[in-house]
């Protein structure tokens, strides 16, 4: 920990005491709010699993950075912006179905990956970092483009709460009182790329939608309203990303499995939650 | 009804013609399923379109709303065609939809809230007016109490009432309602109808409704329009009601409230 860290300030308690510690937890709790925030509309929208589509296409963007040499954040991002207007483009015109358009991706992107990257060094430990995610060894750099990113896509998230969810709940709608609705939904694939590419270093391409999907899967069973549900949705991934990095560093396990294993146990107490609640208002209906 | 109805119209000033539609010819392959249609809905007007499956109905409200373009016949709404509309507030639309299959929770709030985007730029916040225009959009359909339930706890009847609320929150000086109470309870359409006849007569709204069923609202038309293909009648209820099958209009094409008129 250097003296000029800001981090270091604050003198946070074990697990957190370490620099790197807290590198990590910056950047993962920045994950835990805005992964949510977008996936919100997403899940919404029916496409829980386009993060996964662009998180594959990002992979290729992360093979291009070894072959060429630079810094992968950049040229996931372009690759992973591209892939998900691409999508975006196929969806809306209905060129072919969605299913169809994503495996496309999921396989081009892959393919387009492991080629590039037989240019490079191959499959080295760097790689591993964006494939599994490795928040404990993020840089100072990328944590600011991980938060930056990431607040970018929360004001607009909360700016545009309204018509975001005119758009995702009533297209046909939407049109017809004249909103820009490629424009939003452009914006929605945009910014569900950017949340992509800065969370892959902390819980990896591959469990990057997990973050996206699961604690809005918890939310929409506890929540009553769209804001609750938004609101909600953060403080989950917020919770499951303080909790699996705390876990992992006390039992030495994998920060990113970690988190979303987290998320999950989260999602599964809900739905118990939620059936137990339902159960007993059930009996309570057939009570004398 | 009406006599409300029938004092805001008898106001000296002359009705605004809020759709406007002449000749208009459509088709999706070769063979034109709309010939020479004309179509007029003034300021306070309550209008109801009726057809068989297939009439053309659906096809005919796009051309309105500016989604398809005519192959030839001109169409316009408020003076200027649809997909020019810059006062985008001022058209209330109410799609067909049973049931909204929402996966997160929105309030009834909250969707009708979204009614007021049209009206002024989409990105602005909402200030205390739009509050004021969704708390009135929901009481004239009697949700009020339920402005805090998520939507997907309500009934189809229920749902079908906050999108009426949705079109009314923008304070549309048209509205045009899609099939709006298809499969929809009697306690249900009278409130609906209610709420037509309210937005109707104290804010003079013009309306186009699409519907089979309109015994809830027959004895509040000005004028019925019966399409299939071309349109075979546009005149007051009671007349249609008399000449219907001299028209052309095949018995089983007419909606069953006209049994009762007759």
């Amino acid at each position: 920990m250097t003296p000029t860290d800001p981090l270091a300030a604050l003198g946070l308690p074990y697990p957190f005491e370490l620099a790197f510690m807290q590198r990590a937890l910056v950047a993962a709790v920045a994950v835990g709010v805005f992964a949510p925030l977008i996936g919100t509309y997403l899940v919404q929208k029916r496409l829980s699993l386009v993060g996964d589509g662009i998180g594959h296409v990002a992979f290729a963007g992360v093979g291009a950075a070894v072959a060429i040499g630079t810094a992968p954040i950049w040229t996931a991002l372009a690759f992973a912006v591209a892939g998900a207007l691409g999508l975006e483009w196929l969806r809306a015109r209905r060129r072919t179905s969605g299913d169809v358009a994503l495996a496309i991706l999921f396989y081009a992107g892959i393919a387009l990956g492991v080629v590039l990257l037989s240019l490079g060094d191959g499959l080295g430990g760097g790689v591993l970092a964006y494939l599994f995610g490795q928040p404990l060894t993020v840089r100072d750099d990328e944590l600011v483009a991980i938060v930056g990113i990431g607040a970018a896509i929360a004001v607009t998230v909360l700016a545009l709460r309204r018509p975001l969810l005119a758009v995702v709940t009533d297209e046909e709608w939407a049109r017809a009182a004249g909103l820009p609705v490629d424009l939003l939904n452009g914006l929605v694939a945009i910014m569900t790329a950017g949340v992509v590419v800065a969370a892959m270093r902390i819980v990896g391409i591959l469990l990057v939608a997990a973050m996206m999907v699961l604690p809005v899967a918890s939310a929409q069973l506890l929540a009553r309203s769209f804001r609750g549900a938004l609101g909600l949705a953060a403080a989950i991934g917020v919770a499951a990303a303080l909790a699996g990095l705390a876990a992992a560093r006390l039992w030495g396990l994998a920060p990113g499995g970690t988190i979303v294993l987290i998320a999950t146990a989260i999602f599964a107490l809900a739905t118990i939650g939620t059936r137990a609640r339902q159960g007993l208002a059930h009996a309570e209906g057939e009570g004398p | 009804m009406g006599s409300a109805v029938s004092d805001a119209r008898s106001s000296p000033a002359p009705a605004r013609l809020l759709v406007e539609a002449h000749g208009l010819t459509f088709g999706y392959g070769r063979e034109p399923i709309l010939r020479d249609v004309d179509l007029r809905v003034h300021q306070g007007e309550f209008v109801a379109l009726v057809g068989p499956n297939g009439s053309g109905k659906s096809t005919l409200l796009r051309l309105l709303l500016g989604r398809l373009r005519p192959w030839s016949g001109t169409v316009e709404l408020f003076g200027r065609p649809p997909w020019a509309l810059r006062e985008r507030g001022a058209l209330g639309y109410v799609p067909q939809r049973p049931t909204l299959t929402s996966e997160v929770p929105a309030t009834v709030e909250e969707i009708v809230a979204t009614g007021r985007i049209p009206v002024g730029r989409w990105w602005r916040r909402l200030g205390p007016a739009d509050r004021e225009a969704v708390r009135h959009a929901l009481e004239s359909v009697d949700l009020l109490e339920l402005a805090r339930r998520p939507i997907n706890e309500l009934s189809g009847g229920q749902q079908q009432r906050v999108f009426i609320a949705r079109a009314l929150a923008g304070e549309p000086q048209l509205l045009v309602l899609d099939e709006p109470v298809a499969g929809v309870d009697a306690a249900s359409q009278q409130r609906f109808r209610d709420a037509l006849v309210h937005a109707i007569a104290h804010h003079g709204t013009g309306v186009l409704l699409v519907s089979h069923e309109l015994s809830a609202v027959a004895h509040d038309l000005d004028r019925i329009v019966v399409l299939k293909g071309t349109v075979q009648f546009d005149g007051p209820a009671a007349r249609l009601a008399s000449a219907g099958v001299s028209l052309g209009v095949h018995a089983e094409d007419l909606p069953q409230w006209l049994e009762g008129l007759r």
